[in-house]
């Protein structure tokens, strides 16, 4: 269509979008100079990595198109896509309407059809964003004047585009041999030809403007993610999900952790900026629904409305370095130490925020640089320097559980394939012990040659680290980093997520590359080898829920290993703790180092899950069928079950069990 | 003001403590050594006094093997100025009455307002040598301390007297020291802090001189005890679970099993 601007219009034009694209420009401009007060960190690892990360993420919007999420995912994506498409016409109209020149293709049949099936969806779209507004209300959604500006500004654009489409076909401005624009087609308003000019002109008009108000107003709103969101998607760590930041040449460092917006890295403050307050991780985050102060939405707000608020004092101060986070407010430690670092904000935020890594170099701030801890964590961090474990148990009785199971240490038996890490919980905890000996008793049944450290084990460090003491974390690893060089250690089996998470994706971190598996990993391979043999016959038909732990589900994604090697037992069949489960898992309380810590605010963690488990009991119930037991894979959820089901009252019909304790209870009898 | 912390270095409570084959001693193999918990709440109690004016100096004494060091750098990563190691031959041996006439004779040279001792150490839980200390230096002595704080009046910069909070049952009481006084700590205000990282790394670096326990003129005839025998506590036996679930029969038969078995009724 040709464009109404002669002249003195296409100057007019040529202004607006000076001011529009200028005032975007400029708030770019300051948002990066503020970005650039953060603490560097390399992002280029793995480019196609990042560049398949970017297809499927960013274009192909797979963040939003998730389970239970379908529906309002696609109002998204379409609105996303849609904006995509519409930008290169909006050029074009630009382009046009100041220098009289056309993007190519923009007149061809394929983009008109194009454009107006996505301006009809996304127009649908923003309809149904607004009745989920202003009607159905999601409580995990901050409603405020900014969204209903964007899907205004948005559906204004719409409205406005297919307005012009349709009084340009009925005034009969179409380029020669142009495709009719066939939606906006599709009503006849019987305007007569001045009028339709008139229509065209005007809502042609009040489409470009509103184009450059919105290029205006975009970089002072919420919804300066679909800026962002390209780069932050891109530069997302590629670290695996367990693993947290190392803080290398930690013993040449002056300042550990985040103690000021500089200490954060640019790509933090990029994540902050991205943040589009949708509050799908305040919906997942254990703490918040149980009555703490942690809100992770509120966690990456606070870094974007400090960073606003001091950026332009700190930027012409290079000594200044502003409050520091934990002090932003009074309770602001209070809501560092809540966090689980179950990553129920991380796996689902649509924009690839991490959340667990500020939280965590806030803590490392807290304890390394203010010595400022809970005083059951700093128990808990003492008893590991002094006794290698966070209980505080005397480290000579470390392998006691095995004596009188005959397990092998290294010293013993040097050429033993695998190293059994037993970690802490089942080497002093009374009920994982247990779990303990359940796996000695597979891996003997399949022959698998494996060797304990005995007292020579030492806590594998997680529970330090993510206390924000990087410092003991890294004496930790490295101590049993040289047992396991002493022995020739390469292969490793942990029953304990933790142990398992920290030496598989952390001690490489540091040099230490081993072959690690979690024990139901290997189960399930012994199983599927034929090397387990499970006792087959006429086994009772057995319920069991399966409660996915944060260590081996969200950060490792080890969901199927476990509920296989439950159903590969007769007669037992997995209940799914729907809808929380797999990577809706709800944690059990007890990781990022709460385990060791008190829960005094609100309601346990552990309670609200076993509540959880409960309903899906009574689901089944009502069925017909019975769930008697709900079975684990992690020491600190089997203690935490524990205690949810006595507190609740349920501990006799519903047993907290190991999958690796099922497993070695179904072990085939040798004649 | 100026506090010199007597610290004591003594096995962790982490350690399961073994007689040794002499059986009257422990067996230092494989133990892990920290500073005496008393001592560790009066270390604390004297950073308190230091938080709330900066102007206080706090020094921290130890005495005995070269490994009482890393208890000192301890206590200097969580805060204090300075630390004294006395060693030497002999100084490990010294019982009580030595320990707090060597300490006396560091404690007159460093002049210090306030000295702080724990109540009692973890290892042998004599109490004796806080007491002892005060008798040496023929200065006042207050026990089962809380907090103390300077009392009011007098030029700046002076101590005028100290005022000390002590538990006593059922509330605390509080009293005044005219001068000098050596203090035996109950409780710090609050758990002894976590030394920060920058603390630590400082604390490796400092220089902690050491004095021999032979140049403080503390006499060799001093009367000791002797130790003839060490006895680890007898192991638990198993407990016993009632599992009859009629509540009136587990009563009858739980009265029973406490007057015949275990005798205390």
């Amino acid at each position: 269509m040709i464009p109404p601007t002669s002249g003195i219009g296409a100057a007019v034009l040529a202004l607006f979008a000076i001011v529009g694209f200028g005032a975007f420009l400029w708030r770019a401009y300051q948002l990066y100079r503020y970005l650039r007060l953060g603490r560097n960190e390399d992002r280029t690892d793995h480019f196609w990595r990042r560049v398949r990360d970017e297809i499927v993420v960013y274009l192909g919007q797979r963040r939003l198109l998730t389970r239970r999420y379908y529906g309002r995912g696609l109002t998204h994506a379409l609105t996303f896509w849609g904006f995509l498409v519409i930008t290169y016409g909006t050029c074009d109209l630009l382009l046009s309407g100041i220098f009289g020149r056309r993007m190519p293709g923009t007149e061809s049949g394929v983009y008109v059809w194009i454009l107006d099936l996505f301006a009809v969806a996304v127009l649908a779209s923003i309809v149904i964003a607004a009745y989920r507004r202003l009607v159905i209300r999601p409580s995990r959604m901050h409603i405020a004047l900014d969204g209903y500006v964007i899907l205004g500004l948005i559906g204004l654009l719409m409205v406005s585009l297919l307005v012009f489409e349709n009084a340009g076909i009925a005034a009969g401005i179409l380029e020669p041999g142009q495709t009719p624009p066939p939606l906006a087609g599709l009503v006849h308003l019987g305007y007569s030809h001045d009028l339709a000019l008139a229509v065209f002109s005007g809502a042609w008009w009040v489409h470009v403007v509103t184009v450059l108000a919105f290029a205006a107003y975009l970089p002072q709103s919420k919804h300066l993610h679909i800026a962002t969101t390209l780069p932050n998607v891109f530069f997302r760590t590629q670290r695996p999900r367990g693993a947290l930041d190392l803080i290398d040449d930690i013993e040449g460092r002056e300042t550990f952790g985040a103690g000021s917006v500089r200490d954060l890295s640019w790509k933090q403050l990029l994540d902050a900026y991205t943040c589009t307050e949708c509050g799908r991780c305040s919906q997942q985050c254990p703490a918040l629904a149980t009555g703490k102060p942690l809100d992770p939405q509120k966690i990456v707000l606070d870094i974007r409305d400090q960073l606003l608020r001091e950026g332009p004092k700190l930027v012409g101060a290079p000594g200044d370095r502003g409050t520091p986070p934990a002090r932003w407010a009074p309770t602001k430690a209070e809501e560092l130490w809540s966090c689980t670092t179950c990553a129920g904000c991380v796996e689902v935020c649509p924009v690839t925020i991490e959340h667990i890594d500020k939280i965590v170099d806030m803590r490392r701030w807290l304890t390394m640089m203010e010595g400022d801890v809970p005083a059951e964590a700093q128990r808990s961090l003492t008893a590991i320097e002094r006794a290698g474990n966070p209980w505080g148990q005397p480290p000579d009785t470390r392998a006691d559980w095995a004596k009188d199971l005959g397990v092998p240490t290294f010293a013993e038996k040097p050429d033993a394939e695998y190293l059994y890490f037993v970690g802490c919980a089942a080497s002093f905890d009374r009920r994982n012990q247990k779990v303990a000996e359940a796996l000695v008793r597979i891996l003997r049944a399949a022959e698998v040659s494996f060797a304990i450290l005995g007292t020579e084990e030492t806590c594998n460090g997680d529970p330090a680290r993510r206390m924000g003491n990087e410092y003991l974390w890294q004496t930790q690893a490295r101590q049993n980093m040289e047992t396991f060089a002493k022995y020739g250690v390469r292969k490793v089996i942990a029953s304990c997520p933790h142990c398992f998470n920290t030496i598989a994706n952390e001690y490489p971190q540091l040099g230490g590359e081993y072959e690690v598996v979690h024990a139901v990993q290997l189960v399930r391979r012994l199983v599927n080898d034929g090397k387990l043999k499970l006792a087959r016959g006429a086994a009772p038909r057995e319920l069991v829920a399966y409660h996915d732990p944060c260590y081996l589900g969200r950060h490792n994604k080890i969901y199927d290993e476990p509920r296989e090697a439950l159903g590969a037992l007769d007669g037992v069949e997995v209940v799914e703790i729907a809808p929380h489960n797999r990577e809706r898992g709800f944690c059990c309380g007890a990781g990022g180092g709460r385990m060791w810590m008190e829960e005094k605010v609100g309601q346990r963690v552990n309670h609200k899950r076993v509540d959880q488990i409960v309903s899906v009991r009574d689901l089944v119930a009502s069925e017909g069928a019975k769930v008697s037991k709900v079975a684990s894979g992690c020491p600190f959820c089997l203690i935490m079950l524990d205690e949810g089901v006595g507190a609740k009252g349920v501990a006799e019909e519903l047993k907290p069990v190991d999958v690796l304790e099922m497993v070695a209870s179904r072990l085939e009898v040798s004649a | 003001m100026k506090i010199l912390v007597c610290a004591k270095q003594t096995p962790d409570s982490t350690v399961r403590v073994k007689v040794a084959p002499d059986g009257r001693s422990v067996d230092a193999a494989q133990i892990t050594w920290a500073v005496s918990p008393y001592d560790e709440y009066a270390v604390e109690m004297a950073l308190e006094r230091k938080d709330a004016d900066a102007s206080t100096t706090v020094a921290v004494v130890s005495l005995g093997a070269a490994r009482a060091k890393d208890s000192l750098r301890q206590a200097l990563a969580m805060g204090c100025d300075e630390a004294i190691l006395v060693s030497g031959p002999g100084a490990e041996a010294l019982e009580g009455l030595g320990v707090a006439k060597a300490l006396a004779a560091v404690a007159q040279e460093a002049k210090p307002d306030v000295v702080l001792c724990g109540r009692q150490a973890s290892d042998d839980d004599q109490g004796l040598v806080g007491a002892a200390l005060a008798e040496a230096l023929g200065w006042p002595h207050v026990a089962t301390v809380t907090k103390f704080a300077p009392a009011d009046g007098g030029p700046a910069g002076s101590v005028n007297g100290i005022d000390v909070w002590k538990e006593v049952e059922g509330g605390h009481e509080v009293w005044r020291a005219p001068g000098p006084v050596v203090l035996t700590v109950q409780k710090s205000e609050k758990e002894p802090r976590y030394p920060s990282l920058p603390g630590i790394m400082k604390a490796k670096k400092k220089e902690i001189p050491e004095k021999d326990v032979a140049s403080l003129g503390i006499g060799a005839s001093l009367p000791k005890p002797e130790i003839v025998k060490m006895e680890p506590p007898a192991a638990r036996g198993g407990g016993k679970i009632m599992k009859d679930g009629d509540a009136k029969r587990t009563a009858q038969e739980l009265a029973r099993l406490l007057r015949e078995e275990a005798k205390v009724l």
